[in-house]
């Protein structure tokens, strides 16, 4: 690692994870000088499991808090507003997101409001200076989580922030939260927090600090993720997961190198795809090229990936080959106990062209565009025209 | 890799590091809306002229609202005290903290009395007392060992009432943590080879320790790998400003490590053997840390042995057994110590029986050891031990350390 370029790093969220992490909430919140929190969340998108099994954990701790249950994914800035009203009337101290994606970005944005006391949300814009440390806000994944709850982006309705501020104080990572039967949700998150990381850890210019976030979700995923789409009994393989998708919301955070995360967010954001569906199509592509740059960046995989047996016991020469093999087999196996439930090109995924050609406008307006093209073009199954 | 059933892990400090970090502090506090910083350090480090580095990077970039270099050894109430009457007499609005662990214990001392008001710091005292953010802290480490630039505990001590107060709460991590080459480049040897020891025992302390987790875990593995390839070398090279600043991060990570993980026994005898004695924590963390690895080894001979690839690097690691990896580890870090005796000149001791003081009268006579090993039992840090020790087993550690031979682990009482 070069560290004469100097760097800087940051992840302002405590983790609290595994058994019985929700009922440590109550003390939690008190050591961030909050009692009474409002709990946004999703009815439809988290589901009334999730709210049962939190309001549990609050028990008897006389914590009084509200709730909003009603933000959809086609959430916008009304909704915040609308929740910002409940919150300025009810005289909450602080915000707990219930579930991922869109329930987060609609959170961060409400935090952002309340703690910088917006008149009213819909005048916000990513354009809004965003200075000091906002109120305190805890994250609480459920499975069907996007890798980015943690980091300091939202997305809403076309309209993105870019915060370290908007970072959560807090995320609880909770077995009974993070696991589903679902193995493709489980698939999702996993193949997003492992394009993210993945990058990141390549990254020529990669700082020590965020490379100990990325080598520990990479091993996560490495280790776990077959596991959690196979054997969908096993809440501790999925709750692996939920650390890594977790840690790969604060390594986004620290990295300019963000290829694979910007196309996965861009169908997100045109046509509602999870984002890991399309940095899990665009990693083989994407892999291929950084190795005809430069394999010397593909070699280090080989350690978190392989382990340290076998990392030393291939000479340098062999560690790119190995690393790559490693997950194309490793996707391989994603993928075959998916059963088709992940589509593996544009076309298997029913993209329609002229949603494409939007999707391509967005990626002119990038300075490395036809660089992301490329990679479309090679994942589009044939009868996409990039 | 391991996930444990329950973990917590936290380190909220941003980290700039950099040959010209110290540059970039006015724009940090401008955007934590200050601009009139009271800087607090110790007369050695404003002597070795380091604060002049430090208020020449600031420039015009802030208003600085006073330097205070009184701080003493040994954190005294009254200085905190009258350190807040001068932030608050100077109208400042951030404090940056430059030197060592005393220095940054005041700082977040008086921090919590201009945040808070306070007239009583013992009403702050104690875990979590505090509720909300202070004001802006910048931690400038001077020495690369400590780690206490990202730990959220402070110890003033009232030495007119004889008492010691223990603080403890995330709101005293400091809001950023300035590593820069510049701050240790004059650093002599034998003060980078005991502190970068420190910092090596915080990160293999870190590694075993009961609260260990996969981040902390990561931490750890960085930071020793950083240490190992950098301590000799700087020891050796003073000058060498990429190993300085790769000394300032490795012991940053290590302090992030131990302060999610905790420490066992190699503290836990070093902080007694201090406290008896008077010898530099740092020494007792380069001898003792062997120690407490071959102490701990029945119990987590596994863990130490994932310290021998970053620790000896691919060929050492391919050429040992996997049996023999965690002893490997061991004499790895005995040949530091070994090492960093040679380039210090003998300064640098590899055993309790040669640590001198400065007119090379021996500091820990053989005899005062089991007035260790009873002090040793009332020190916290055997909590997070993996083996539990007793008065039997510190004195048995401490008599081989005192002699510098390996520990004969079939005495150990295995509990």
């Amino acid at each position: 690692m070069n560290l004469t370029n100097g760097f800087a790093f940051t992840c302002p969220f405590k983790t609290n994870s595994g058994n019985k992490a929700l009922e440590h909430l109550p003390v939690e919140l008190a050591a961030l000088n909050a009692f009474k929190p409002l709990i946004i969340t999703s009815r439809n998108l988290t589901g009334p499991r999730a709210m049962r099994i939190l309001t549990g954990a609050f028990g008897d701790s006389g914590m009084t808090m509200g709730f909003f249950d009603d933000v959809t994914d086609t959430a916008d800035l009304n909704i915040v507003e609308k929740i910002r009203e409940i919150f300025v009337k009810g005289q909450y101290d602080s915000i707990i997101a219930l579930g991922g994606g869109v329930v987060v970005d609609v959170a961060k944005i409400v935090n952002l409001a309340v703690s910088q006391k917006i008149a009213d949300a819909r005048q916000l814009s990513p354009a809004t200076a965003i200075r000091d440390p906002l109120g305190p806000f805890v994250v609480i994944p459920t499975a069907a989580v996007t890798g980015m709850e943690t980091s300091k982006y939202a997305f809403l309705n076309g309209k993105s922030f870019d915060s370290v501020h908007l970072m959560p104080d807090l995320v609880v990572l909770d077995p009974r939260l993070t696991w589903t039967k679902d193995g493709k949700t489980i698939a999702e998150a996993g193949l997003a927090a492992f394009g993210r990381t993945l990058e990141a850890y390549i990254a020529p210019d990669k700082n020590p600090f965020m490379n100990a976030y990325a080598v520990t979700a990479l091993r996560f995923i490495r280790e776990n993720l077959t596991d959690a789409v196979n054997k969908r009994c096993n809440k501790k393989v999925s709750l692996a997961i939920a650390n890594a998708a977790a840690m790969s919301g604060c390594v986004i955070s620290n990295t300019d190198q963000n290829v694979l995360n910007r196309l996965g967010q861009v169908f997100q954001n045109i046509v509602h795809v999870h984002p890991g569906v399309i940095i899990g199509m665009c990693l083989h592509p994407f892999l291929d090229d950084c190795m005809k740059k430069d394999s010397s960046r593909i070699s280090s995989l080989l350690l978190p990936l392989g382990g340290d047996d076998k990392y030393a016991a291939m000479p340098e020469a062999g560690r790119a080959g190995e690393a790559l093999r490693d997950i194309y087999e490793f996707s391989y196996e994603i993928y075959r106990a998916l059963k088709g439930k992940i589509p593996r090109t544009i076309t298997e995924a029913g993209i329609p062209q002229y949603l494409m050609d939007d999707i391509f406008d967005v990626m002119n307006h990038e300075p490395d565009g036809a660089y992301l093209r490329s990679i479309i073009d090679r994942v589009s199954g044939g009868s996409i025209k990039a | 890799m391991i996930l444990p059933d329950y973990y917590e892990f936290c380190c909220r400090v941003k980290i700039v590091a950099g040959h010209d970090a110290l540059e970039k502090i006015p724009a940090l506090l401008a955007e934590m809306g200050s601009k009139k910083p009271l800087i607090i350090t110790d007369k050695g480090v404003a002597a070795a002229g380091l604060v002049d580095i430090v208020v020449n990077a600031l420039k015009d970039g802030v208003t600085i609202g006073g330097i205070a270099d009184n701080v003493p050894p040994d954190s005294d109430l009254r200085v905190v005290n009258q350190l807040a009457g001068l932030y608050r007499d100077n109208a400042c609005d951030a404090i940056i903290a430059v030197g060592g662990g005393s220095v940054m214990d005041t700082a977040k001392g008086v921090n919590i009395v201009v945040s808070e008001n306070a007239t009583d710091l013992m009403a702050f005292s104690g875990a979590g007392a505090l509720k909300r953010r202070l004001k802006p802290l910048v931690a400038v480490p001077t020495t690369a060992g400590t780690g206490s630039e990202v730990t959220l505990v402070a110890v003033i001590k009232d030495h007119e009432k004889h008492l010691k107060m223990l603080f403890t709460s995330y709101f005293l991590l400091p809001s950023v943590s300035i590593l820069d080459s510049r701050m240790t480049m004059t650093m002599p040897p034998f003060i980078t080879a005991m502190t970068g020891m420190d910092a090596l025992s915080h990160a293999v302390e870190g590694y075993y320790c009961l609260q260990k987790n996969p981040l902390s875990d990561a931490h750890s593995l960085e930071a020793v790998n950083m240490i190992h390839k950098h301590l000799t070398t700087v020891t050796k090279n003073p000058a060498d400003k990429d190993g300085r600043l790769a000394m300032a991060v490795g012991a940053c990570l290590a302090g992030i490590s131990f302060s999610n993980s905790m420490v066992g026994i190699v503290h836990n005898l070093g902080h007694a053997t201090g406290a008896v004695c008077g010898v530099p924590h740092g020494i007792c963390m380069a001898i003792l840390l062997p120690y407490g690895l071959e102490y701990n080894m029945h119990k987590c001979g596994d863990t130490i042995a994932e310290l021998l690839l970053p620790i000896a690097g691919e060929d050492v690691y391919l050429k040992t057994s996997k049996a023999e990896r965690a002893e490997k580890v061991v004499s790895m870090i005995r040949g530091m110590n070994q090492e960093l005796n040679s380039i210090t000149n003998g300064r640098h001791p590899r055993c309790l029986q040669e640590v001198k003081d400065r007119d090379g009268r021996p500091v820990v006579p053989r005899e005062i050891l089991p007035e260790i090993a009873r002090a040793a039992l009332l020190d916290g840090a055997t909590i997070y031990n993996p083996e539990d020790q007793d008065y039997d087993d510190n004195l048995l550690v401490l008599e081989a350390a005192w002699e510098g031979r390996p520990l004969d682990r079939s005495k150990i009482k295995k509990g």
